[in-house]
């Protein structure tokens, strides 16, 4: 198993994102990381403070014109998130938090295709008053992406050090 | 001046307990951060995109409703940014990265505040389902997600165009 993440780490594609000094390798990477997240979590907290019954007066449907931009996120996060773990293959995959973090995103993102299909879905929706389903959704939606962002951001803290040459882990 | 007030703060009992002084504070404002910003960038971005024409049946009068969650994001970012400041001013008052950052943020400030004194907001609050809203209105939409994202890019570089962390 080891040794496997080690070839995964050897390879030239993993070696430079995590060893080049250029901005374009592991900082451009982690920044698109960043804009990913703001995106598709973002977008999905709006769209559930709608369903949870603020900004009563828009309408509701309307706003799946907004998932081609949430799964657009989606993927930059599954690719810029992919190419990191490959740099550090050996700590990330052996980090117990990293397993919390895929998780809790396996589940948002299941979440986010059952508000897709339940509630987008209703030809009555905006007729008839949000159903308590759907309100149920929109809480799971919000912590399930609260747990992804708090694994993800304790990954720095537990578990062996990863990241770029030249950034520590803070101890706390 | 910047020096003397970083020493004086360094040395405050706020700055140690960020500092590593209570455990797990650090870690826990840096969570905060990122939450603070999928709430800001969430809600700025809908109304950006709605602006620039994407969902328009959206009307956009109970979609700024939606503002007080970017103002709580905004809010968010803003104490625990300083609580990192605090912490440890030193990686911050020297870092490229950190001045580019806070002139976005600035910016960003700046395109809000001229939103409402010219009165673009109130144009915009009554443009409906289905309507364009002004011109100047779309500039300003582009230019906040520009200088949002902008924002993002040089805290990203704190660590790497700048010497922090």
């Amino acid at each position: 198993m080891m040794q496997f993440l080690t070839s995964i780490e050897n390879t030239a594609f993993a070696s430079w994102v995590r060893e080049s000094s250029s901005l374009w390798a592991y900082p451009m990477i982690l920044f698109l990381h960043t804009v990913g997240l703001g995106f598709l979590v973002g977008l999905n907290a709006a769209i559930d403070f709608r369903i949870l019954g603020f900004a009563r007066r828009m309408p509701l449907a309307p706003m799946v014109k907004f998932y081609r931009v949430m799964w657009m996120a989606f993927w930059i996060n599954a690719l810029s998130g992919a190419a990191l773990l490959a740099a550090d293959a050996t700590t990330k995959l052996m980090n117990p938090v990293f397993y919390f973090k895929l998780g809790f995103i396996t589940v948002a993102v299941i979440n986010m295709i059952l508000i897709r299909r339940r509630v987008f879905g209703n030809p009555s929706l905006d007729l008839s008053p949000v159903t308590s389903g759907a309100k149920l959704l929109a809480v799971t939606s919000l912590i399930f992406w609260t747990g992804a962002i708090t694994a993800g951001r304790l990954m720095a803290y537990f578990g062996p050090v990863s990241g770029a040459p030249g950034l520590k882990n803070r101890i706390p | 001046m910047i020096q003397a007030f970083s020493t004086w703060l360094h040395s405050t009992r706020l700055s140690w307990a960020m500092a590593g002084g209570v455990p797990w504070l650090w870690p826990l404002c840096e969570t905060l951060h990122f939450i603070g910003l999928a709430l800001l960038m969430g809600i700025v971005s809908v109304l950006d995109l709605r602006m620039l024409g994407m969902a328009k049946e959206l009307p956009l009068g109970p979609l700024q409703r939606l503002m007080p969650f970017a103002i709580l994001g905004f809010t968010i970012n803003l104490i625990t940014g300083a609580l990192f400041f605090t912490g440890d001013p030193t990686q911050y008052i020297h870092n490229v990265a950190f001045g580019f950052k806070l002139l976005f943020i600035g910016l960003a400030g700046v395109n809000v505040i001229l939103f409402y004194v010219t009165g673009l907001y109130r144009r915009v609050d009554s443009v409906g389902a289905g309507h364009d809203v002004p011109a100047a209105a779309k500039v300003a939409a582009a230019a906040s997600l520009f200088l949002w994202i902008g924002v993002m890019y040089w805290g990203r570089m704190l660590p790497f165009i700048g010497n922090a962390f």
